[in-house]
């Protein structure tokens, strides 16, 4: 390729964040590129759960997560495929300390109008009868929240993003941000150069790399993370529609997935990733656990507590992947104070399938527009911009790392929302 | 009973595996490794009969260097009782390992001998029958089935025309196949006590055998793995393709 192609924005990274940004900007009438080292939808949206829990301790996250579902509900009509299974999620709480993070939790849902409340120990029994409930000391049922399928959302991501003239280019590494002093003017992928006056940082675990490339700091660090998935057993259905399950004592989410039980867990001693160690093609999609992993012999072992009849000899497969944490769990979206023209959209810590739909609409809108209409102070991407502890990579990866290892076993205090505020 | 492993260590094939820039290596220095899948199924296999059988001891036998330690681990961890590094810093062929191998089967004198039917990294599929052929022994290769009955060993194996059942007297060599089991993955109290079981270290000059190279790298080369498809413009299209490579129909 010798002459450079010219778009209004590049985008870097073919996950559901960069995928959803782009077809949110080319709805506006962008043209839009998408450059994936992979291929689409290879990193951490290729093995994520995609669990939708829409009540966050913070009212402007639930409501992002709320409004996502509505586009998610346009996406599914516009592509024709389902993206969410409505299976409603149980919270569930075996220690005192829990017991009182659902009521604070009931309590702040209600207040902002959201549909939850206490399940008896009988009542989650009858829902999950693959589930040992002799323990619990309350519930919480929400029936409007679910999971969404990574795999139809990317399609339908692509379909629509297609029809509306993103292109997409698979196993494209960008190797170079061009700058022209503080602003960017485009990047150099491994087949040439490609200028716009906008490039969007989406890469994910890599996303870190990919801002050195333009001597920025992003905050990020690439966190192992486990999932077991057991093959349909007949002595333990679980219907499809069967509830979501958040144990955060022991650390585990559920949700059916073909027949089986998909059980993963937030380890308390994640395993840290250094993405420059692993090959630029690295294939996430074929990433595998070894069989003495720590993680995973913690994963059964929590799995064994919560349901008695997996063990190590149950038939299923294990998914490992690497997801994109932050100091605090929110992801960055936006610019940096100090380059024009260069946003990140990543960080998204376990949570970037079910944050997308939202967060391709801000990224547009923070683009387009300059500023979103959602308060996005939380998760401004220059929140930890020269803050000191926040400057290498040897700080910021113990601070990610401790927010993933402490990312279910911390005790969450929502408080509810006074009336009058949304 | 004493059951000996041989494992080894190959790189993650479903990564993309490239030569090296001069043809005179595989560059594999930043793809995970793992125990080779076919040795991960003769450990578990050999960690099933010590669970179900009275007094059987399973011994996991790798040859390299000490990046060895990693799959002897994993095995202690799946429930071998003990571990044998042959500390080699060169690379050896299926002869030259076959051929240490037997050192240690002296050293040892296990009753079987199982061990995965190929490493996935070479794909070589030489060293059992090499090594039961060293040895004198019956062996029994690409085994998806093993039971004992008296003192004798009956065991399926999968070959192209179906299975094929053989009754081998110990001692024996099997080579393990895909399907006969699922390697489980070690429970906590495994990989704990995987960290204080024996590991030893044998320097591969102490086992008397004069290494004697049998293949010599010329290069490598990285094989085209992309294929051209074509867009075809319907299902009748595609069916009367397939009809074609197949030979049928017009």
């Amino acid at each position: 390729m010798s002459k450079a192609i010219t778009a209004d924005a590049i985008i870097i990274g073919g996950g559901v964040a960069g995928l959803s940004t782009a077809m949110q900007l080319a709805g506006r009438g962008a043209k839009v590129i998408v450059l994936e080292r992979e291929r689409i939808g290879n990193g951490s949206t290729g093995r994520a759960a995609g669990l939708l829990g829409q009540l966050r301790g913070n009212a402007e996250h639930t409501r992002m997560l709320m409004d996502g579902v509505e586009i998610v509900r346009e996406l599914e009509k516009q592509a024709g495929v389902e993206i969410f299974v409505p299976t409603g999620s149980l919270r569930i709480a075996e220690t005192p300390e829990r017991a009182e993070e659902i009521a604070a939790l009931v309590a702040m849902g209600k207040s902002i109008g959201f549909e939850i409340d206490h399940a008896s120990a009988d009542e989650v029994s009858r829902m999950l009868p693959y589930m040992r409930t002799d323990d619990l000391l309350d519930a919480c049922y929400s029936p409007t929240d679910g999971h969404i399928q990574p795999a139809e959302l990317v399609s339908a991501y692509l379909k629509i993003g297609k029809a509306r003239g993103v292109e997409y280019r698979t196993h494209t590494p960008v190797v170079q941000i061009l700058l022209d002093g503080d602003r960017v003017r485009g990047v150099r992928a491994t087949d040439g150069e490609y200028h716009a006056d906008v490039v969007v940082n989406a890469g994910g675990p890599w996303s870190y790399l990919n801002a050195e490339l333009a001597d920025a700091v992003l905050p990020t660090a690439a966190i192992g993370h486990y999932y077991l998935t057991t093959r349909p057993d007949p002595a333990h259905p679980v219907d499809r529609l069967s509830p979501a399950i958040r144990d955060r004592h022991l650390r585990l989410y559920t949700r059916p997935e073909s027949g089986g039980l998909i059980v993963g867990i937030y380890d308390p001693e994640p395993e840290l990733h250094d993405m420059r160690r692993l090959p630029v093609d690295f294939d996430m999609s074929r990433m595998k656990a070894a069989r003495d992993s720590i993680q995973v012999a913690q994963l059964l072992d929590a799995a064994n507590r919560r349901f008695p009849w997996i063990d190590g000899r149950t038939p299923m497969s294990i998914t490992t992947g690497i997801m994109t944490f932050t100091p605090d769990a929110r992801p960055f979206c936006g610019k940096m104070p100090d380059i024009d023209g260069l946003y990140h959209c990543s960080g998204f810590s376990g949570h970037g399938i079910v944050q997308s739909p939202t967060i391709g609409l801000i990224m547009s809108q923070l683009i387009l527009d300059g500023e979103s209409t959602y308060d996005c102070e939380s998760i401004e991407a220059d929140r930890y911009f020269d803050v000191p502890g926040y400057v290498n990579r040897v700080e910021i990866e113990e601070k990610c790392v401790r927010m993933a290892g402490n990312y279910y076993g911390g005790v969450e205090r929502p408080r509810p929302v006074a009336s009058g505020s949304r | 009973m004493k059951i000996l492993v041989p494992t080894k260590r190959v790189p993650d094939t479903d990564q993309k595996i490239v030569a090296s820039a001069d043809g005179l290596r595989v560059e594999t220095d930043h793809i995970p490794h793992v125990i080779n899948p076919f040795d991960a199924i003769a450990v578990e296999e050999a960690v099933r009969i010590s669970e179900r059988l009275r007094d059987v001891e399973v011994v996991a036998v790798g040859i390299g260097g000490p990046e060895y330690e990693q799959p002897l681990r994993t095995a202690l961890a799946m429930g071998a009782a003990r571990g044998i590094i042959v500390q080699c810093a060169k690379p050896l062929d299926p002869w030259n390992v076959s051929r240490l191998l037997k050192a240690i089967v002296e050293r040892e004198t296990p009753d079987l001998v199982l061990m995965g039917k190929q490493a996935v990294d070479d794909d070589a599929n030489q060293t059992g029958q090499f090594l039961a052929a060293l040895l004198d022994w019956p062996q029994a290769t690409f085994a998806s089935r093993l039971e004992f009955i008296g003192n004798e060993l009956r065991v399926d194996r999968e070959t192209d025309h179906g299975i094929e059942t053989l009754t081998l007297t110990l001692p024996a060599l099997v080579t393990t196949d895909l399907r006969l089991n699922e390697p489980r993955y070690a429970s906590m109290a495994g990989i704990m006590k995987a960290r204080k079981k024996p590991l030893e270290t044998i320097a591969a000059g102490e086992l008397g055998v004069p290494l004697e190279p049998r293949v010599e790298v010329i290069r490598y080369r990285s094989g085209d793995t992309r294929r051209a498809g074509e867009r075809l413009a319907s299902l009748d299209e595609f069916a009367a393709l397939i009809a074609q490579a197949a030979g049928i129909g017009g």
